[in-house]
């Protein structure tokens, strides 16, 4: 319980700070977009889909790569910060879907008032699924490389593969070559396909952290 | 402060007999607990510990439950008549020996005592 | 904390960095654990801190520490900070995790030990000098309060007035809150009349664990003509000897019987005791060197 304490006061805070960041500086470029070309496409769209999974991706990573050690070294056990670190997954998932939603109603007043034209964006639980997939799977990266050190690049197929799922219903989020037509293919059972991306990745940064040498070379 | 060479709780042990010798401890005067033994040596209290115990087995000092480490009211008799006992064995021989070695005759080193002796001691 | 370790073996690859070990630690003692560099206390005190598996087993109070909340709870290891903080944390934030971490933080103390070292609480970590680092380790290390402490080479990059306020400290806070210490040094002299009991490891085997105070009456150097110490040492342990003309010489490891001592006089040798500092030099002799 410790452990999700303080990843939530310290990680939640500084998440909500650099996504409400974002959200001022998509609007500030669209307003300097807006002197040159007519506004067509919602900016906030494009930190939602594209940069905010691999801000999350990069929290993934420093959960396992900096703060595991620590909690290991502050009399902690690899387990008690898995689970903490599994839970916060679900929780920054949901503040930054609700940042997301937030952002896109506030962005949608400001473009009907400016009299924009907005692409179409996908609805709550894609952003959802994406954000959780992404912050497990750096933590996995994060916890083969940690481990295997070099050897952790084979992690990255598997890890390319659980995140591609995530693009399926992504408007905006840039289309996929090769492999366009895997909506079609998934149907309706995308939910399901991105649950099992988060449970695959989850269940490997177990196996893989779960009894992790720490810091055992450093100098 | 002590040298690294042979065990420091002798060397404390040592140094609070000579206090008691000189008088610097007075008899039923309490010395230093323990713990301000060692931090003002900066040494291992177990140490400090193992010195006193020894000075007790020694009966130089006595233990006062709760209290601490009186010296005991024999202690200074009895570390003299130790010392007396070793005095000659162990510090007139030795110098007796080093004023021959450097040539000096045993009657000046004698007529130097006797003039201490004339002085009223040292 | 009693701590018992029976048959440790750490690997990296193919190099051997604890070989077999066995020891057991009664506790509440400050245990100094000597050896030179790459001698294995590294090694050692990540497997007693849980923090790698071990192979050979590794026991705090009688219980496994690795993955184990309730044995974990109780250790604190710390080399100048670097496992507890990250480089890029500013001070005060390193102390929050221990603040927010463990429950047997002091907080009030953390903060009297960073102001007694001058550690500026709101630089980063990678900014600190080595020494400052090192003291930023030994709060962490104290505050912490762990019923087993462990401190790798926690002295180095100190200056000298910086060094002796950290034995005062330690010592200060061992006899206010006894528990098992483990410091490891390579640098003997200072620290040696702070520990009550040594481990001696060399090449990840355990060379000798004693109590301080016995350890120094062990070692003995006989001096005296050439043949006469060569007669004396006939048998002995003799750690090394060296030689001045007719003169030699050699330090014997290992108390003298009565019988020894008298013909020592006979023979007209000189005994002389001999430092910590030098015995764990002969006693860890580089590879290739006399054992």
């Amino acid at each position: 319980m410790k452990i999700f304490r303080h990843l939530t006061t310290s990680l939640v805070t500084f998440c909500a700070l650099v996504a409400g960041g974002a959200f001022v500086f998509a609007v500030a470029v669209t307003f300097a977009v807006s002197l040159f070309r007519d506004v067509e496409i919602s900016a906030w769209n494009v930190a939602a889909s594209q940069i905010g999974p691999w801000f999350l991706l990069f929290i993934g990573v420093y959960a396992i790569h900096n703060m595991l050690p620590i909690a290991v070294a502050h009399g902690r056990t690899r387990r008690e910060f898995l689970v903490a670190a599994s839970v916060f997954s679900v929780v920054l998932a949901v503040l930054m879907t609700a940042v997301e939603w937030l952002g896109f109603l506030v962005e949608g007043g400001i473009y009907s008032l400016m009299d924009w034209r907005a692409d179409e964006h996908a609805a709550q639980p894609a952003y959802f699924l994406m954000y959780l997939v992404w912050f497990a799977v750096g933590m996995l990266c994060a916890a083969a490389f940690d481990r295997y050190g070099p050897g952790g690049v084979f992690v990255l197929p598997v890890a390319f593969a659980l995140v591609v799922v995530t693009r399926v219903q992504m408007p905006g989020a840039g289309n996929l070559p090769f492999v366009q037509d895997i909506p079609v293919l998934l149907g309706p059972g995308w939910t399901a396909a991105l649950a099992a991306s988060f449970a695959v990745a989850l269940a490997g940064t177990w196996a893989i952290a779960r009894d992790m040498p720490i810091r055992t070379r450093s100098v | 402060m002590f040298d690294d060479r042979s065990p420091i709780y002798r060397q404390i042990a040592d140094r609070i007999k000579a206090d008691v010798l000189s008088g610097a401890l007075k008899a039923d005067e309490q010395v230093m607990s323990t713990n301000q033994y060692a931090a003002y040596y900066r040494i291992n209290p177990a140490t400090a510990a193992k010195a006193f115990q020894q000075l007790v087995d020694e009966q130089v000092l006595y233990k006062k439950r709760g209290i601490g480490m009186f010296v005991s009211t024999q202690a200074r008799d009895m570390l003299r008549a130790q010392g007396r006992e070793t005095f000659f064995g162990e510090v007139v021989d030795p110098m007796v020996a080093e004023a021959r070695a450097i040539g000096i005759p045993l009657s000046e080193v004698i007529r130097r005592i006797e003039q201490h002796e004339k002085n009223g001691g040292v | 904390m009693r701590v018992d370790v029976q048959g440790l073996t750490v690997r990296y690859g193919d190099v051997t960095a604890v070989d077999d070990m066995s020891f057991s630690l009664q506790g509440n003692k400050i245990y100094g654990l000597l050896g030179r560099n790459g001698s294995g206390k590294t090694s050692l005190m990540s497997a007693l801190a849980g923090y790698r598996r071990p192979v050979g087993s590794v026991q705090l109070d009688g219980a496994p520490v690795f993955e184990n909340a309730a044995a974990l709870r109780q250790v604190c290891l710390v080399r100048h900070s670097a496992h507890a903080a990250d480089k890029g944390d500013k001070v005060s934030y390193v102390l929050e995790y221990g603040a927010a971490w463990r429950d047997t933080w002091d907080n009030g103390y953390a903060l009297e030990l960073v102001e007694l070292f001058k550690i500026p609480l709101g630089t980063k970590v990678g900014e600190l000098s080595l020494g400052q680092r090192s003291a930023l380790g030994v709060v962490i290390g104290l505050a912490s309060r762990s019923p087993l402490t462990m401190l790798d080479e926690s002295h180095l990059g100190m200056d000298t007035p910086t060094r002796y306020a950290f034995y005062d400290t330690l010592l200060h806070d061992f006899m206010e809150h006894p528990r098992t210490i483990i410091i490891s040094t390579h640098l003997i002299e200072e620290l040696s009349s702070l520990l009550e009991e040594v481990l001696i490891i060399d090449a990840g085997r355990l060379v000798l664990q004693e109590e301080a105070d016995v350890l120094r009456s062990r070692g003995t150097e006989v001096t005296g003509n050439a043949s006469d110490v060569d007669e004396f040492t006939a048998g002995l342990t003799v750690l090394s000897s060296r030689s001045l003309g007719r003169t030699k010489a050699a330090m014997v490891y290992g108390a003298l019987a009565d019988d020894q001592l008298v013909r020592a006089r006979q023979l007209g040798l000189e005994l002389g005791p001999i430092a910590l500092q030098d015995l764990f030099v002969h006693l860890t002799e580089p590879v290739g060197g006399k054992r």
